[in-house]
């Protein structure tokens, strides 16, 4: 009868030790993954600035924002009508998928087709939704300046250069692309007129 | 030369304290080995030359590599111009990154070759089930080991090719994000990732030196495979490990030192195959290249995941060609081990090592429409051939397998 409970106070007495040296271990593996996360100066760089009106009409720059490259195209009125007329070949017109790719300010039909705050500047995150390359501006209809990288119904758009994923000039992804959504649309807003303050 | 060796009083010395004599008689001097084993049971010691080698040159490259992506005077960065600065400034440095950069392709070159004469003649079978599937892993950390490496010049497929892999893990469910921001340690690849990456690569040579240790135990603990695949007892068909297979084995380093010194030194890039000729490129995290596309070594992978229209099924399906190796001992239900005496594994085999290669051109290649038709095929196959081995016994008629050689 002592023997025995003995045996079961020595159980008990392993079990406790035991436990308690793992929950310590385990605790320990916090610092070491925590040190893994962006640290606090990665994290503080995270707004940047930029004058939309240095981008002359039908251009293209890409700047850099948390060190990710970011997109704004100036749309002249021509870029904007491509914009009109291949819904049904597109994964998700409205943009509606996930949050990355709205906005709050995205409230009329017209803004969800533009998924721009003033319809000809887009400003849009340029990685790739499928594996972060940044695609290639190809905003001229049919395959004439593209060749055959382009299908032959080509609206003008992004080309990425990496698995053949296909935007057209909204950065909305189309039917058959590895990209599951549109590019991803960043939070920004209008400090001035023509002064956008990103993130 | 062991055995006089084994006479001083020095080594008694040793003996006593180490048991040493005990270690070497039944590891080397009097470790049963088949004695018609061919040359494709040379390549694991070449294998184990590549990790020393790799290891060695490593050592030295890092006496002067700079892991950091903060911008130079020059307009490049302090990784990239540290590459150049041992290609160009530091003594002999062209040659010891040249043998590092090589070695690397040099090495999955005879690993593949190994795991290859492993699925031939059936060295994964049992009792060897364990000695594959820590050969498994030991493939994994190579390959960790060698895209954490391919980020350290910081080249334009360092950058990108870093890029497009950590997106993979985005694409794990649930906890995708979270282990893309712990490889990535910032909104995107950039100086944190250099530096843990440089880590890591440092890390992981010597998890293979321990796990090979462990491969290596394994082997001697269930003994070498043969060509003939079958189960040996009678002493005359074996012969001791030294000096037999110690001398082949050097011959066969003799043999391919020679390839190895010809690319080191007359064609390191090798067309492109092993250093690729946009990694002279400085990193630009806002143009991407025109073609991306990982080494050689890992491109039969690359166009698995590209078959795939969804990018999850494409990262499932690409995990899953590897994950599947592990299952081959279990999946391949044969009484009989090798190829030679199983006709219609024989060709299944040969047909898998040559989709393998197919798979790699395809992922070496800009994707067009019919490559990726090919590719579709070839991952078809890939995966075709791990779910046939279960059904084979039942239709296969295998040739008699011999009593003894």
């Amino acid at each position: 009868m002592t023997d025995q409970a003995n045996q079961s106070r020595r159980n008990f007495l392993y079990v406790a030790a035991g436990g308690l040296g793992a929950v310590a271990a385990g605790g320990m593996v916090v610092p070491f993954i925590g040190s893994m996360l962006p640290a606090a100066d990665t994290l503080a760089a995270s707004k940047t600035e930029f004058d939309v009106s240095t981008v002359v009409p039908g251009q293209l720059v890409t700047i850099q924002w948390q060190g990710k490259p970011v997109f704004v195209l100036n749309r002249t009125a021509e870029l904007l009508k491509q914009v009109d007329g291949h819904d049904d070949i597109l994964k998700d017109a409205d943009s509606k998928a996930i949050d990355e790719v709205q906005a709050e300010w995205m409230d009329t039909p017209e803004k969800r087709k533009y998924r721009s705050i003033k319809p000809e500047y887009l400003i849009v995150v340029a990685s790739c939704t499928h594996l972060g390359c940044i695609p290639l501006f190809k905003p001229t209809p049919g395959r004439k300046d593209w060749g055959d990288s382009v299908p032959e119904d080509w609206a003008g758009g992004w080309h990425c250069p990496c698995h053949g994923s296909l935007y057209d000039l909204s950065a909305r992804v189309a039917n058959g692309s590895p990209a599951p959504h549109n590019l991803h649309v960043m939070k920004y807003s209008y400090k001035t007129d023509t002064t956008v303050v990103i993130g | 030369m062991i055995e006089k060796l084994m006479k001083t009083q020095l080594f008694a010395w040793v003996d006593r304290r180490t048991g040493a004599e005990a270690i070497i008689k039944s590891q080397l001097t009097e470790y049963p080995a088949p004695k018609n084993l061919n040359y494709m049971w040379n390549f694991g010691s070449l294998a184990l030359l590549m990790l020393v080698l790799q290891i060695v040159t490593g050592i030295f490259l890092v006496m002067y590599y700079k892991p950091s992506a903060e911008a130079t005077f020059g307009g490049f960065t302090v990784a990239f111009d540290s590459v150049e600065r041992i290609m160009r400034d530091i003594n002999f440095g062209w040659l010891i990154r040249y043998m590092h950069a090589v070695g690397a392709s040099m090495f999955f070159f005879v690993v593949y070759l190994h795991m290859g004469r492993g699925m031939y003649y059936g060295s994964f079978k049992e009792p060897r089930e364990l000695l594959w599937i820590i050969g498994v892993v030991i493939l994994l950390i190579m390959q960790g080991a060698a895209f954490f490496g391919y980020l350290l010049p910081w080249g334009q497929m360092s950058f990108w090719g870093a890029t497009v892999i950590t997106n993979l893990f985005g694409a794990i469910p649930v906890l995708g994000d979270f282990v893309t921001q712990l490889l990535v340690g910032g909104f995107a690849i950039g100086d944190p990732t250099l530096n843990r990456f440089f880590s890591l690569h440092y890390l992981f040579p010597l998890l293979l030196v321990a796990i090979v240790g462990g491969h290596v135990h394994a082997l001697h603990v269930v003994h070498s495979n043969n060509p003939d695949g079958i189960d040996l007892h009678k002493p005359e068909e074996m012969i001791p490990f030294h000096p037999y297979y110690t001398i082949k084995d050097a011959f066969g380093v003799a043999f391919f030192l020679t390839i190895y010194a010809y690319i080191v030194f007359f064609n390191p890039q090798f067309a492109g195959y092993f250093i690729e000729v946009d990694n002279y490129v400085p990193a630009n995290n806002l143009s991407t290249p025109a073609h991306i596309a990982p080494v050689w070594y890992l491109t039969p992978w690359y166009t698995i995941l590209r078959s795939f229209e969804s990018k999850l099924i494409g990262v499932l399906a690409m995990g899953g060609s590897l994950a599947i190796l592990f299952l081959l001992p279990f999946l391949c239900k044969s009484a009989v081990r090798s190829a030679r005496f199983r006709p219609v594994y024989q060709i299944m085999v040969i047909m898998f090592f040559i989709d393998v290669i197919i798979l790699g051109y395809c992922g070496h290649s800009a994707p067009t429409p019919t490559l990726k038709i090919v590719g579709q095929l070839s991952t078809a196959y890939y995966f075709l051939f791990f779910v046939a081995l279960p059904f084979l016994p039942k239709f296969e008629k295998t040739k008699p397998v011999p009593e003894g050689i």
